[in-house]
């Protein structure tokens, strides 16, 4: 990390704190995109999912360890140390405590929903604050490869392996309704050991391209074409890792009358996007559940995304 | 920060009508030269210094001029008689350029005559880089960049309209939209006596649009409507285009418009967009000018307001605009459908720019 830390302010004495994150649904687009100075640079836009979300809790002590439950979370107790550093306590140690509703290894985010809860618990333990850029670029340093709930319900083009934003999108997601299709118990994936997609030079002038859509959809809170840009994305990523329901999930999507399908383009999640804020929303969100059932699809479920109201 | 060519490539976008969305171009053809120098550099098919040859007498002539200028190479343009103008001529040689002018008595341009000169001087001077804008996949490539521009300021987009010369910004354009709105509809804009879409080539009034043989880049099986303006209802268009909008665009941009803005008012539901390539300075003394308008034979015509149905490729006057629905098929698919009387001679051509045997 290049940043600064800050001064230890004495007078503030670490107390038990709290953090939670969210986990995500795979992505909106994933790509390569021209980053600044036009370097090309591989970047995403999460689709976050309020309803799976980490919990941590971080009790401070003196002594530089930090000790992490469940023991295997090491990347969090990683992150628990450089969030320490990087506010200047990096004498402190402590116990780290993480509760997750996020299954591991399907492409839920888990892996950085517990290193981004991490962080806000020692965040908060420290009286501080960290801005969600700073918290992602942490979160990187943290495990490699990140997604953007950092950023909650801002949508933002994120470097998922720099820990950067390339491009703020203008606003909030829409509200949406997300129709899981979930994901075959076959295929729990490491997000980290597969291999990066090699695209083309004429798909990465599609993504710049999908890239504009996605900045005028959010923009103008248009749901459908934020479903135009997920279906665009998944298509793309399906010559990389296919996925056996696509097909099935884009018919669907039609007869339905959603906005579109996205996946999670390292793992194996499939989901129909419907648009919240129209009435019928409702309505086409059950009769396609109930339609991807009879297709033989095991784990549907149904989420909101940042829509007001009771949950589907 | 961008150069002074990457700002002057970059489309002013405006509303024609609400749900007509223009993209006007100062020199539109500087985003295909740029990105096929770039990725001449980047592959090693054009060394520092090497020399440059094209075929062109109009707008990609003089991007590369340009594009050439700033970069240091030396250029070849390879015109027509009938074609170049002394402005025009003066502008490409003050930027160091070296103009070919092949003699055409026919006025057709002669694209076949102008493409063996330039075989020849290759063979003359080896390591010369010649980016054949006909067949060049970067030429329609280069145009994600509008497609980008488009869509982040209009968002959903139900037909694109734009004129045909190379192929490149018409078809690169659709397939990029495509990809994010699969049902788009695609207007092609040409005109008589092109080879386009099955006319025999002549001599051609209308400039900037059109072309006397087939290229690569025109992938017909994009295009779902064909428009062929008569070069007196673009020149009205055109002149519309500056008294109703304070455009001075050019007849290439005119005749687009008038396309864009019937199938506008006919589907008002749709979002249209529409591709405007040129600027009117270079028609100062022949669109703009009253006499020079009253000295064509069969000036003036009635203006239409909209197009005669076809069901095959057939050519009409000056003042005509006729239509067909071309149904995303290939050239010679909708040729067969015509008698043999009108099949023009050159389909049949295959040297290397032809729409056959194509993967896509």
């Amino acid at each position: 990390m290049s940043d600064p830390t800050f001064a230890t302010v004495d007078d503030k004495v670490p107390r038990t704190g709290t953090g939670h994150a969210i986990g995500h649904h795979g992505e909106l687009l994933q790509g390569v995109f021209q980053g600044h100075g036009k370097r090309l640079i591989r970047g995403l836009i999460t689709l976050p999912l309020p309803a799976l979300s980490t919990n941590a809790r971080f009790v401070p002590s003196s002594g530089g360890t930090v000790r992490v439950q469940p023991s295997g979370k090491t990347k969090a107790r990683r992150a628990a140390k450089l969030a320490l550093q990087r506010l200047g306590h990096s004498q402190l140690g402590g116990d780290l405590l993480i509760e997750s509703s996020i299954p591991v290894g399907f492409g839920y985010g888990s892996s950085t929903a517990d290193v981004v809860a991490s962080i806000r618990a020692v965040v908060s333990a420290c009286s501080a604050f960290l801005r969600p850029a700073t918290i992602g670029r942490l979160a990187v340093a943290a495990e490699l490869a990140s997604d953007s709930t950092v950023f909650g319900d801002e949508a933002v083009l994120f470097a998922q392996r720099e820990g950067t934003v390339i491009e703020p999108l203008g606003g909030s997601f829409p509200p949406l309704y997300l129709l899981s299709l979930g994901h075959s118990s076959a295929s729990v994936v490491d997000t980290l050991k597969l291999p990066r997609a090699r695209y083309t030079s004429a798909q990465i002038l599609q993504f710049s391209v999908i890239r504009g859509l996605a900045r005028h959809a959010i923009e103008h809170q248009d749901a459908a074409l934020l479903g135009r840009v997920a279906t665009a994305s998944a298509t793309i990523s399906q010559q990389y890792l296919p996925q056996a329901g696509f097909e099935t999930a884009l018919q669907l999507s039609r007869l339905h009358e959603a906005c579109g399908v996205q996946v999670s383009h390292s793992g194996s999640l499939i989901g129909i996007l419907f648009d919240a804020s129209k009435p019928e929303a409702r309505r086409h969100l059950t009769s396609a559940a109930r339609a991807a059932q009879a297709e033989g699809f095991g784990a549907v479920s149904a989420y909101s995304v940042f829509s007001d109201g009771v949950q589907p | 920060m961008n150069s002074f060519l990457e700002a002057y490539e970059t489309p002013r976008l405006f509303h024609l009508a609400p749900n007509l969305i223009a993209a006007s171009f100062a020199l539109m053809k500087l985003m295909p030269a740029r990105l096929m120098l770039d990725r001449a550099e980047q592959e090693g098919a054009l060394d520092k210094g090497a020399r440059i040859i094209e075929s062109s007498s109009g707008s990609l002539g003089l991007a590369l001029a340009m594009l050439a200028a700033e970069r240091n190479y030396p250029l070849t343009l390879v015109t027509a008689s009938s074609l170049i103008d002394l402005l025009f001529a003066a502008r490409i040689r003050q930027l160091g350029a070296e103009l070919i002018v092949n003699e055409d008595p026919s006025a057709s341009g002669d694209q076949w005559g102008r493409l063996s000169i330039i075989e020849k001087l290759i063979a003359q001077r080896p390591g010369t880089y010649w980016p054949r804008q006909y067949d060049n996949p970067d030429n329609p490539a280069s145009y994600a960049r509008l497609a980008e521009l488009l869509v982040r300021a209009n968002g959903q987009i139900d037909c694109l309209v734009g004129t045909v010369g190379s192929g490149g910004s018409l078809c690169g354009t659709a397939g990029f939209l495509r990809s994010v709105f699969p049902d788009l509809h695609v207007i092609a804009v040409d005109t008589n006596r092109s080879a386009l879409f099955g006319h025999r080539p002549g001599a051609r009034l209308l400039r900037g649009l059109g072309n006397s043989l087939v290229p690569a880049n025109l992938r017909h099986n994009e295009i779902d409507e064909v428009h062929w303006i008569g070069a007196f209802q673009a020149f009205m268009a055109t002149r519309h285009l500056n008294t109703m909008f304070g455009a001075y665009l050019g007849p290439t941009s005119g005749a687009a418009a008038l396309v864009a803005q019937w199938y506008a008012s006919r589907n008002p539901t749709a979002s249209t967009a529409v591709i405007l390539p040129d600027e009117g300075g270079r028609y100062q003394q022949t669109v703009y000018n009253d006499e020079w308008l009253s000295s064509l034979a069969g000036w003036p015509v009635c203006e239409l307001r909209s197009p005669q149905r076809l069901d095959r490729p057939q050519e009409h006057g000056e003042g005509s605009w006729t239509m067909l629905d071309w149904q995303r098929r290939m050239l010679v698919n909708k040729m067969a459908e015509a008698t043999k009387d009108d099949l023009s001679r050159n389909i049949a051509k295959p040297p290397r720019s032809t729409q056959t045997g194509r993967g896509d």
